[in-house]
């Protein structure tokens, strides 16, 4: 059965230095590079998943444009014109700093003001840092099950869930 | 002033442009588009989501503005990659031109020096704060670890917090088997170290005596038959980090003086050497034995015990952590949840009061193993108390409920004393919640309370 490509805009959205730029690299690239660098503005990448089936039987291949949006700030946040036409979102706290998770129902309401509609998954990066009892992952996953919000850990290093996580959303679009 | 002026404005500051028809195709454009486009040539009739891509997704606003409703829209420092690898930054700008055949105007404005200056601004205060935040999830946080609000908990605690303050400190960690001395010995080492600094765990008891002295202090070739090539022991291995000896009371005696020695020096011979080798580690050991009394039996070295007897953390058994017992199980469920994928979020009442009522012989190694269980056979979002197994775990651990360990002492004592503190101590532990209290005793609360009125504690 061939598959209906379809493509979609997905945002990354989460405070400054969770991995955002870095679960991009990983999943479009297959790259990580342990610097630092902070992102202005927005960059546009794109890659094309996999063919899924989706709830109804049918076979969606996503043409995902990942817009890869610069971090939340205490002052600042995005404008609101990135998140115009987004079909989902890619949600990333860092696990290593429980303020990317304190800050996230800030964040999802910013970006559910623009894109009520938008599919969402929630990953909870650098999770070769912590161990599996940190206090932040228990929080995170609190937080998703509470939210009814699919949730991942995520290494961005290591590569580990990073592929799952934008399938995850993939699976989401595609229903 | 006509078009070409407005043309001859824009090129000569740089900005790219295009107008567009009603289907995106770009109809007219100046040369610098192409600086910023994804191609650089035959953008004539070329679809704008094609060549910016940023453009995807905003056809409520080519409506709107198709329509008048909009005059004009705009997105800001948008990043794209030249062939030379440099970022270069843009802003682009939709306009309504009100002309049915061109209905769009599209403007580029090269942002790239101005992005450069607040990159670099964000980059300085950004890597502080990352900085920050990595050494605290390594060190200040790291007490949050131990899970719980009582106080034999509070006290663990804030002994661990400060004894991660003294990095070369010797510790010794007594506890029970499966009170958590491991994780214990990992969270002073994170609290203390850097987050390269390594953390060497060995099991004395796992390892026969003779392996264990050269995987400690390690050997030189030819120290023995097998001895091919020289071996770093793991002394040296944790050097500028920790040293973890689990079960240290398995250790014999000759290596015991021989661990003295290091502890009194932190200086060591290898297997087959003739020189000594220095290292800066911390020591924690670890036991579920009482080696006071190991002493007494001349089963482990006096000197030895009081070397390592300096800072004692006592951990303390499951069962005298009253309703910690539930916060413990709640954070297995969350991390345990999302290790297997399962919807599973808390325990139902029934549950809990299992737990609460249980003896935990095997203390949170036997809760997690319980919890991991339930969680497995589990099918709704609360384990209920038929998902707990608790009996058969029972049976597979040892027995150390407080009744098989007394003993009347020879000369006997007051019945009525034992019963007062029994009581005291009931209270302290539900912080003064006599149901709580009388739940902890297997008495009813009338019962209870007419024990308090005896003993004049109410």
């Amino acid at each position: 059965m061939t598959a209906t490509r379809i493509q979609k805009k997905i945002c990354m959205l989460g405070i400054f230095g969770v991995g955002k730029t870095s679960m991009v690299r990983r999943f479009v690239f297959e790259k990580f590079d342990d610097s630092y660098l902070s992102t202005i503005g927005v960059k546009v990448n794109q890659k094309i998943l996999p063919p899924q089936e989706n709830s109804e039987h049918k076979m969606i291949q996503h043409n995902l444009l990942i817009w890869d949006i610069e971090g939340f700030d205490d002052k600042t946040k995005p404008l609101n014109n990135y998140f115009i036409g987004s079909a989902g979102a890619l949600v990333v706290a860092d696990l290593t700093r429980m303020e990317s998770i304190t800050s996230l129902p800030t964040i999802f309401e910013t970006f559910q003001a623009v894109a009520p509609e938008a599919k969402l998954v929630l990953v909870g990066n650098k999770m070769d840092l912590v161990d599996k009892e940190a206090p932040t992952l228990v929080e995170l996953t609190q937080f998703a099950a509470e939210g009814d919000i699919a949730f991942l850990p995520t290494s961005a290093k290591t590569g580990e869930n990073v592929e799952a996580a934008f399938q995850k959303l993939g699976l989401l679009l595609a229903d | 002033m006509d078009a070409t002026f407005f043309k001859k404005l824009l090129d000569q500051n740089s900005f790219g442009y295009a107008f567009l028809n009603q289907d995106l195709r770009i109809r007219t454009h100046n040369r610098h588009l192409a600086r910023f486009s994804m191609r650089d040539r035959n953008l004539e009739m070329a679809l704008l989501t094609d060549l910016f891509p940023e453009t995807v997704g905003l056809d409520q606003i080519f409506e709107e503005i198709f329509e008048q409703k909009r005059f004009s829209f705009e997105l800001t420092h948008m990043n794209r990659e030249s062939d030379e690898g440099q970022t270069i930054y843009f802003n682009f700008f939709l306009y309504g031109t009100g002309n049915k055949d061109i209905p769009y105007f599209f403007l580029v404005e090269d942002k790239t020096r101005e992005a450069e200056l607040a990159q670099e601004l964000s980059q300085r205060s950004n890597e502080i704060r990352l900085l920050e935040g990595l050494l605290s999830a390594r060190s200040g946080n790291v007490s949050a670890r131990i899970w719980g609000q009582s106080l034999p908990i509070e006290n663990l605690r804030a002994q661990i917090e400060k004894m991660g303050r003294i990095p070369t400190a010797t510790i010794l960690l007594q506890g029970e088997s499966g009170t958590g001395k491991s994780m214990a010995a990992r969270v002073l080492h994170e609290s203390s170290h850097s987050s390269d600094a390594p953390f060497i765990e060995i099991n004395c008891a796992a390892i026969p005596e003779t392996l264990l002295e050269s995987e400690l202090f390690g050997y030189n070739k030819g120290a023995f038959t097998n001895a091919v090539t020289d071996k770093k022991g793991l002394l040296e291995e944790a050097d500028g980090g920790t040293l973890f000896l689990d079960e240290i009371g398995e250790m014999s005696l000759p290596l015991q003086a021989k661990l003295l020695s290091f502890l009194e020096t932190r200086k060591f011979r290898s297997l087959g050497s003739t020189s000594e080798k220095e290292v800066k580690i911390r020591l924690i050991a670890a036991t579920n034995q009482d080696l006071g009394a190991m002493v007494k039996e001349r089963r482990f070295r006096e000197d030895l015990f009081y070397r390592l007897n300096v800072v004692r953390i006592q951990l303390p058994p499951l069962r005298d952590l009253g309703d910690d017992i539930l916060i413990i199980a709640q954070n297995f469920i969350l991390t345990l949840a999302a290790e297997f994928k399962k919807p599973v979020n808390s325990l139902d009442k029934p549950a809990a009061n299992k737990l609460l009522n249980h003896n935990w012989p095997g203390n949170i190694r036997e809760l997690r193993n319980a919890i991991e269980r339930a969680l497995i056979f589990c099918e709704g979002q609360k384990i209920g108390a038929d998902d707990l197994h608790l009996g058969s775990l029972q049976r597979d651990e040892p027995s150390s409920s407080p009744l098989d360990r007394f003993k009347l002492p020879k000369d006997g004592l007051a019945f009525a004393a034992i019963e007062k503190k029994l009581l005291e101590d009931a209270l302290k532990m539900s912080n003064g919640n006599q149901s709580r209290a009388a739940q902890l005793l297997q008495l009813s609360r009338d019962t209870f309370r007419y024990r308090l009125e005896k003993h004049d504690l109410i």
